[in-house]
């Protein structure tokens, strides 16, 4: 096969009908704008802070803090990508801690029964993804409900066998080699979880047949079925990961804290799809950036972390959090394609143009392409 | 894609690449199909044609798989048999393109034409997954370059692509995959007349590769010019058969109509009640 004409042919001879499009790798520009805006939060609070903020040891707090959420983000972007919702892995979270604690207890070796924890959590996460997918797949009901059902009936379950007592069954020896210890002390081991689940999550969906499963299923569920995707199995594995990642968080929560965190968790849900949306997923499928949901799940916690510093309440974060997702998502929109995420300047000079306009159909090109 | 040898075959005297005989379909109270029958021959552009209701959609729906007869049975050239109840029959060589396109706007030309028949990197364990995007990338390139469809790269995302352009990525999907012959639900009707007529162009490429062609469509202009054969369709079953170069769009207008009164005489199937 001669492959040299054909490239040749493809750049000198554009289509008669459209001019050529220069196009720019898709996932990283909203990723990367979510970064600057990390960075200058960071910044912003520095100054504030007398640069308390940016010393290693916050920042290093960050990571630690950004390590569940960074789980929840990611996990929950590869749902939304697909077009589905999970609001139920924050009670996940909760009773995958209850579930692993428990079987924590039930062993005497610290370092055995922290091994068996950590599976008995991921496997228990796993297990309510399994369940929401089977409602999705089999009875055919939306995941949002479905995931509203399982947030009831999980956090239920998670009460009644602790009778709504914290369980403080966790080796100590847990929290001080794991939960807040740091690699080279510098990288806690939370969020070096983290780091490496983001990472396979990244490769996966840019270089497999996984990752391009779950966006096919977002962006036309009608064509990957009529393509041959294996549409139920492909749904069940992301359910299934989705509740990994909370499992994961769960025991993540037990080591940090050795002891579980009943009351907590009530926001963890809406936060993920929140920091998946900001770092550019779709909400309605076809589109996820991992890093951008990393940075995203990130900008929430600099900002808890970071009100905290300067001496404001740490309640503002949640309105900061609620501004910033409103800001982002219409920037995008006033962008004029809320499918293609563009830089944050190149949507900043849309809206100061005045150029905006709302939701262009699906053809329209975006006003950051250019015809060469 | 092998089947280009029957392509050199005298017209007339086609290899029948699919055919359908006696099909029956019942909705409820509808009859939708009363004993239709028709073929395709490798090579050959078949127009099907009819006024709203006359069946046509079902009929492509029953020869693809989608939608399984109560009666009547469609048979590929080799004498086998397109099972029904099934999303297409692509496995068996029937390539269908959708009116409503079936491409996922957020993937790229080159995802969307393998999306479902991905390659994968050779030497690395299968279950992994890992996709051979070069490979890809210069496949599609061929596959395309051959219908004479050009993009300036396989990697955009079909979102950013004009209706005639995306038209023509659904096309050489079907084609890509399909063996013996390629169904096309209207593939005119959202396009304006310069887009249309480079898909018009690229049919007719397909046919040239060899591939049957069947089309569904109301544009008749076009369709005089490249079928070879018309087939029109009223209450269910095929009313009448012209040739596509000396055809008139009058003499089409009275057989969809049941120009009884005309003279049209039925050649094919079960007359109308």
């Amino acid at each position: 096969m001669s492959v040299a004409p054909t490239r040749a042919r493809a750049e000198q001879s554009p289509d008669d009908a459209t001019p050529p499009i220069v196009w720019r790798p898709r996932r990283a520009s909203a990723a990367f704008s979510i970064l600057i805006v990390d960075a200058v939060a960071i910044l912003i609070f520095s100054a504030l802070s007398n640069f308390v903020f940016l010393t290693p040891q916050s920042l290093s707090d960050i990571a630690l803090d950004g390590s569940e959420s960074v789980l929840l983000c990611v996990g929950v972007a590869f749902l939304l990508g697909a077009g589905e919702l999970d609001i139920s892995i924050g009670a996940n979270v909760i009773l995958s801690s209850v579930v692993g604690g428990k079987a924590m207890g039930a062993i005497d070796d610290p370092l055995f029964g922290s091994l068996v924890g950590a599976l008995v959590c991921a496997g228990s996460g796993a297990l309510v993804g399994a369940f929401n997918a089977a409602i999705v797949t089999r009875l055919r009901v939306t995941s949002f409900i479905a995931t509203l059902a399982s947030l009831g009936i999980v956090t239920g379950v998670a009460y009644v066998i602790t009778n709504g007592y914290n369980l403080s069954s966790v080796p100590l020896s847990l929290q001080s080699d794991f939960g807040v210890a740091k690699l080279a002390g510098v990288l806690p081991y939370p969020a070096l979880i983290a780091v490496v689940v983001a990472l396979v999550a990244s490769f996966a969906l840019r270089r497999t047949r996984f990752g391009l499963h779950t966006l096919a299923l977002g962006s036309s569920r009608e064509a990957a079925l009529r393509a041959g995707v294996k549409v139920r199995a492909r749904l069940t594995t992301l359910f299934v990961l989705a509740g990994a990642c909370a499992g994961v968080c769960g025991f993540i929560d037990l080591s940090r804290y050795a002891s579980t965190n009943l009351s907590g968790h009530q926001t963890d849900a809406l936060a993920a799809i929140a920091g998946a949306v900001i770092g550019g997923t779709s909400l309605f499928g076809g589109r996820i950036s991992v890093w951008g949901a990393v940075f995203g799940a990130l900008l929430a916690v600099i900002l808890q972390d970071g009100l905290v510093v300067v001496g404001l309440a740490a309640f503002y974060q949640l309105i900061a959090v609620g501004i910033v997702l409103i800001v982002a998502v219409s920037l995008r929109e006033f962008a004029g394609n809320s499918d293609e995420p563009t830089p944050v300047f190149e949507r900043i000079r849309v809206l100061i143009r005045g150029g905006g306009k709302a939701r262009s159909d699906k053809g329209g090109r975006l006003p950051g392409m250019r015809a060469s | 894609m092998e089947p280009t040898a029957a392509a050199s075959m005298t017209p007339g005297a086609r290899q029948t690449a699919i055919s359908a005989v006696g099909i029956r379909k019942r909705y409820g109270h509808v009859e939708a199909l009363r004993g239709a029958s028709l073929s395709v021959g490798f090579g050959e552009i078949v127009a099907l044609v009819g006024d709203n209701g006359a069946g046509k959609s079902t009929l492509m729906k029953v020869m693809c798989g989608v939608v399984t007869p109560d009666d009547g049975e469609v048979t590929l050239g080799d004498g086998a048999r397109v099972e029904a109840g099934r999303f297409n029959a692509t496995d068996q060589g029937v390539g269908v393109v959708y009116q409503d396109l079936a491409l996922a706007p957020h993937l790229s030309v080159l995802e969307n034409i393998y999306l479902g028949y991905e390659l994968l990197q050779p030497r690395r364990p299968r279950w992994l997954g890992l996709l051979d995007r070069r490979a890809m990338a210069l496949e599609a390139r061929a596959a395309l370059q051959q219908l004479g469809i050009s993009l300036p790269t396989v990697e955009v995302p079909v979102s950013l692509l004009s209706g005639g352009q995306r038209q023509a990525v659904a096309i050489a999907r079907a084609v890509k995959w399909a063996r013996r012959v390629v169904l096309l639900d209207e593939p005119t009707a959202s396009l304006g007349t310069r887009q249309a007529d480079i898909v018009v162009n690229l049919i007719r490429n397909v046919a040239r590769q060899g591939l049957g062609v069947m089309l569904i469509s109301h544009d008749m202009d076009r369709l005089t010019r490249i079928a070879d054969r018309i087939v029109v369709m009223r209450r269910g079953s095929v009313a009448a058969e012209f040739p596509g170069a000396s055809v008139t769009l009058s003499q089409i207008v009275e057989a969809m109509l049941g120009g009884g009164s005309v003279g049209v005489a039925p050649i094919n199937g079960a007359p109308p009640r």
